[in-house]
């Protein structure tokens, strides 16, 4: 079974991005193993045929020998299909040699000249993936008992829904320094998932105060202690976190519409005004913006607005719409 | 940036997540009777089931059905039923013949299938009933919703019906769903509206699902392509006229569900509330004859996200006295049913998390619903009935099942209580609930249920609560105004209760209703004063002084007088 074709047999049977990337990288490895039994050859002077016949030596998993030719002619490839698969290549044999450096900016030359294509954003995705295993590894091995080491396991808990873990950890950090910023922000977030749709939410609003403490201009836990009064009713409250949380970040379009909602539900219409505008000029392409605007205008007697924002919710909605679809977003044939 | 994790996805969580902060739950009370019990097929003598023709095709329209009616086909002064069921179309041949039902009720608690004699049967893929007497004969005629063309029963007055769909011309090709029959016009005589559910036929139906894992389901009613809705003129000689079109009602796309035909501005003219799924509700004012859609501006189109819900089951009611009709929807699970408080000038607002009806509706589906006093302490409660579209919505939601429970919410005049739990043991039993009617079949003021259920037999549940206060019972009969009287107002003071109630045209889904009122009137033993505003073209008010409770009277307009 060639190179390809294990690859191709090890990614049907892949579980998670993760493991596959994995996969490819043990498969790319193994190439370049492979080709440090076979002498290298000096390149011809004429980019596109050096490029192809690097690709062959890809293609054969010589990635020894493919590299530094795929190193010097890529700069000089005008075809743009073959620069395409000269950079895959080059990209696939810089991580299996381990030059994350040529890997890293071969990486950003295709996202920047091919930002649509599948694959492009498919070895992206293991390649990424790839380089952060890479670094937090390193992070452990170097700094492991760091705050930033011990931030990045609490992390790791989230990503896995381990709450619980997850909380420990930021604890831990905050009882070393409890005026690290960000951590009881994250703590928060923690205690939220861990609450649920309908859990309590004392504790974790606790934390988001607390890291106002920390940090008075952090629009992130005002925003939160915004929408955590909103689920209570609490208007007011909620309007006056939403206000901070955009005095603090002016380019935070979410706090306006939020801002702009809180007021329409404690009836300010005439308030909810100032905050729609903004936060339409700021996301034209959102519906919700000029449905609420819509609301605004429609109960302070702006008829002519209300009809106007009514239309343009209409128009953004239908831009947006997905295709139709079965319930929950599942496949439609 | 931190705050860009998740923020977007924090906002759309809120919805569901507010919803459970207003919790108003009522623990069960040790030893009450229950407010509901079920009359069961052996003691009613309704032995009749629906019977879907689920396939494996998974047609939409299999898992949408029925709805059913109260009626008093032959005038006898007892609520009958009417059943509707599948039938043959283009996707489904019923294995054996299938057929609508009318039970005829005996008058103690038991009912006769009549369905052969009144000729009554249905010929399509039925959905439900709109009952309404557009001929003005005194007999309640009856409109069948189905796939893919309608009837149209008149009722002869003698027991029997006869299929006047062509000459009357509302044959409605399409899926037709709900419909209600009102006065558009304001020349009182009974229009008729029909829902359209999108432009569904077999050659357009399409596969859900993933053939790679051979899983097939049922599509959510949203992949149904939108189309519009029916208006229909009668023109008093027996026919009607399609103005569809020059009335507004063709000039928005549609997938409805549900409809219910209320003066929502007090303006005299009926307008329309109409449930869509996937779309945004209707909200269509009626302009003197014309309609323009203002759900959007009204604050009803829509989720308080800007985001368009499953709305199904419709009702509207005054539910707080406070002069202005008052809307309800439901949705699918995880959307909550709204509770849209009118505040004049044709504006709402959605009070369903600040009632709690957001979180005792989270995760439900509902169809079938309606305002409705049923202990007849004054205050309008409601009655939902619920179940989920898609068979296999447990593979893929796991919080939510194909069959639920029933819900009963009480209206305590300053807050609703799911009550759910005392209401009796069918409120604890999932079925596959669907269109719901309400009416009193034995007459005691307690206004009784019928719930309809999807490929099963119907649930009928008796009311013991509204025993527990009294009532009165008002049959209006309009004479220039709509001899249904639907647009009255009726307003009461009984004690120091003080109520105004309006005769909604339809609501619920796929269903039609009593139409007598029943005024709730707690512990006051009669009326003290009550007053009567016909529709227009009618228009007038009659008032009426110590009005004697727990009974039923009639009042036609005009006579200044009750009997």
């Amino acid at each position: 079974m060639g190179g390809e074709d294990r690859m191709k047999g090890k990614w049907v049977q892949a579980g998670s991005l993760r493991r596959q990337a994995a996969v490819l990288l043990s498969v790319a490895l193994a190439g370049g193993a492979l080709l440090a039994q076979t002498a290298g050859k000096s390149a011809p002077v004429d980019p596109s045929a050096s490029a192809e016949r690097a690709l062959k030596l890809v293609g054969q998993g010589r990635c020894k020998e493919a590299l530094p030719i795929l190193q010097r002619a890529m700069p000089r490839l005008t075809d743009k299909d073959l620069r395409y698969h000269a950079a895959m290549g080059l990209a696939r044999c810089a991580m299996a040699r381990q030059d994350m450096a040529s890997a890293m900016s071969t990486l950003v030359l295709l996202r920047r000249e091919f930002p649509d294509d599948p694959e492009v954003l498919f070895v992206s995705v293991h390649y990424f993936s790839h380089l952060a295993t890479e670094a937090s590894q390193e992070l452990a091995a170097k700094a492991p008992t760091s705050f930033q080491a011990r931030r990045l396991e609490a992390e790791a808990f989230e990503s896995q829904g381990k709450w619980d873990e997850a909380a420990g950890m930021y604890r831990g950090i905050l009882r070393d320094n409890s005026k690290e910023p960000g951590v009881h922000y994250r703590l928060g977030q923690v205690l939220l998932s861990k609450a649920g749709e309908s859990g309590p939410v004392d504790e974790a609003r606790a934390e988001f105060q607390k890291e106002l403490e920390v940090e008075p201009r952090d629009s992130a836990s005002e925003f939160i202690l915004g929408e955590l009064a909103r689920r209570a009713g609490e208007w007011d409250e909620a309007a006056r976190h939403f206000s901070r949380a955009s005095e603090v970040d002016a380019e935070f379009s979410e706090a306006y519409i939020a801002l702009g909602m809180s007021l329409t539900s404690a009836g300010k219409f005439a308030e909810a005004v100032a905050p729609l505008v903004t936060y339409v000029k700021m996301q034209p392409e959102d519906p919700l913006g000029h449905y609420q605007l819509a609301l605004a205008y429609g109960r302070t007697g702006n008829r002519e607005g209300a009809a106007r924002e009514a239309a343009l919710q209409k128009e953004t909605a239908a831009r947006q719409r997905p295709t139709p679809g079965g319930a929950a977003g599942r496949e439609v044939r | 940036m931190r705050y860009s994790f998740g923020r977007r996805r924090f906002l759309g969580l809120l919805g569901g997540a507010a919803a459970a902060l207003g919790r108003t739950y009522a623990a069960p009370e040790a030893d009450a009777p229950p407010y509901f019990t079920e009359v069961p097929p052996a003691a009613s003598g309704i032995h009749w089931t629906h019977v879907a023709g689920l396939s494996k095709d998974m047609y939409v329209p299999e898992t949408i059905g029925p709805g059913g009616a109260f009626l008093d086909y032959d005038n006898d002064g007892w609520m009958d039923i009417y059943l509707v069921n599948s039938g043959p179309c283009d996707f489904y041949t019923p294995p054996q013949p299938l057929r609508n039902a009318l039970y005829r009720n005996n008058r103690d608690g038991t009912f006769t299938d009549v369905t052969e004699k009144a000729g009554v049967p249905g010929n399509a893929y039925g959905m439900g009933a709109a009952v309404g007497d557009y001929n003005g004969d005194g007999f309640p005629d009856l409109y069948v919703t189905q796939y893919p063309r309608s009837i149209l029963y008149r009722n002869n007055g003698d027991g029997t019906f006869t299929d006047v769909t062509e000459k009357a011309g509302v044959a409605a090709p399409g899926w037709s769903s709900s419909a209600v029959w009102f006065d558009y016009d304001n020349d009182g005589r009974l229009d008729l509206f029909v829902c359209r559910f999108g432009d569904f036929s077999k050659a357009k139906a399409i596969f859900c699902g993933n053939p790679d894992i051979g899983l097939h389901y049922y599509c959510s009613p949203k992949v149904v392509k939108s189309s519009t809705c029916w208006l229909f003129h009668n023109n008093g000689d027996g026919t009607f006229t399609d103005v569809s079109k020059e009335s507004g009602i063709a000039s928005v796309q549609s997938r409805a569900w549900g409809v219910v035909a209320a003066d929502i501005n007090n303006d005299g003219w009926t307008d329309l509330f109409v449930s869509n799924d996937g779309l945004e509700n209707f909200l269509l004012v009626n302009r003197k004859g014309k309609f323009e859609e203002v759900g959007l501006v009204a604050g009803v189109a829509y989720n308080s996200f800007g985001a368009a819900r499953s709305g199904m089951g419709v009702d509207a009611a005054d539910y707080d006295s406070d002069g202005n009709v008052d809307l309800f929807v439901g949705n699918i699970d995880h959307e909550s049913y709204a509770l849209y408080r009118n505040l004049g000038q044709e504006a709402f607002d959605d009070v369903a998390l600040q009632t709690g009806i957001a979180t005792a509706t989270r995760l439900l589906s509902g169809w079938g619903l309606k305002f409705t006093d049923f202990d007849n302490d004054g205050n309008l409660d409601l009655i939902l009935c619920n179940g989920h579209p898609d068979t296999m919505v447990k593979v893929y939601s796991p919080s939510v099942d194909y069959r639920m429970p029933m819900v009963l919410l009480r209206n305590t005049g300053t807050a609703w209580k799911n009550v759910s739990a005392q209401a009796g043991t069918v409120f604890n039993r999932p079925i596959a609930g669907r269109g719901l009617a309400l009416g009193d079949f034995d007459n005691d003021g307690a206004v009784d249920v019928l719930a309809m259920v999807n490929d099963g037999p119907p649930v009928l549940l008796r009311n013991h609560a509204g025993r527990s206060n009294h009532w009165l019972g008002l049959r209006l009969v309009g004479r220039k105004a709509n001899i249904d009287a639907v647009g009255a107002v009726v307003s009461y003071r009984a004690g120091d209760l003080k109520r105004r109630v309006v005769k909604v045209g339809g609501g619920s889904f796929l269903s039609s209703h009593d139409p007598r009122m029943v005024l709730g009137l707690g512990k006051a033993a009669k009326v003290d004063s009550l007053e009567v505003r016909w529709p227009q073209p009618g228009g007038g008010v009659e008032r009426f002084q110590d009005v004697p409770a727990d009974r039923y009277v009639t009042i036609v307009e005009g006579q200044g007088t009750w009997k």
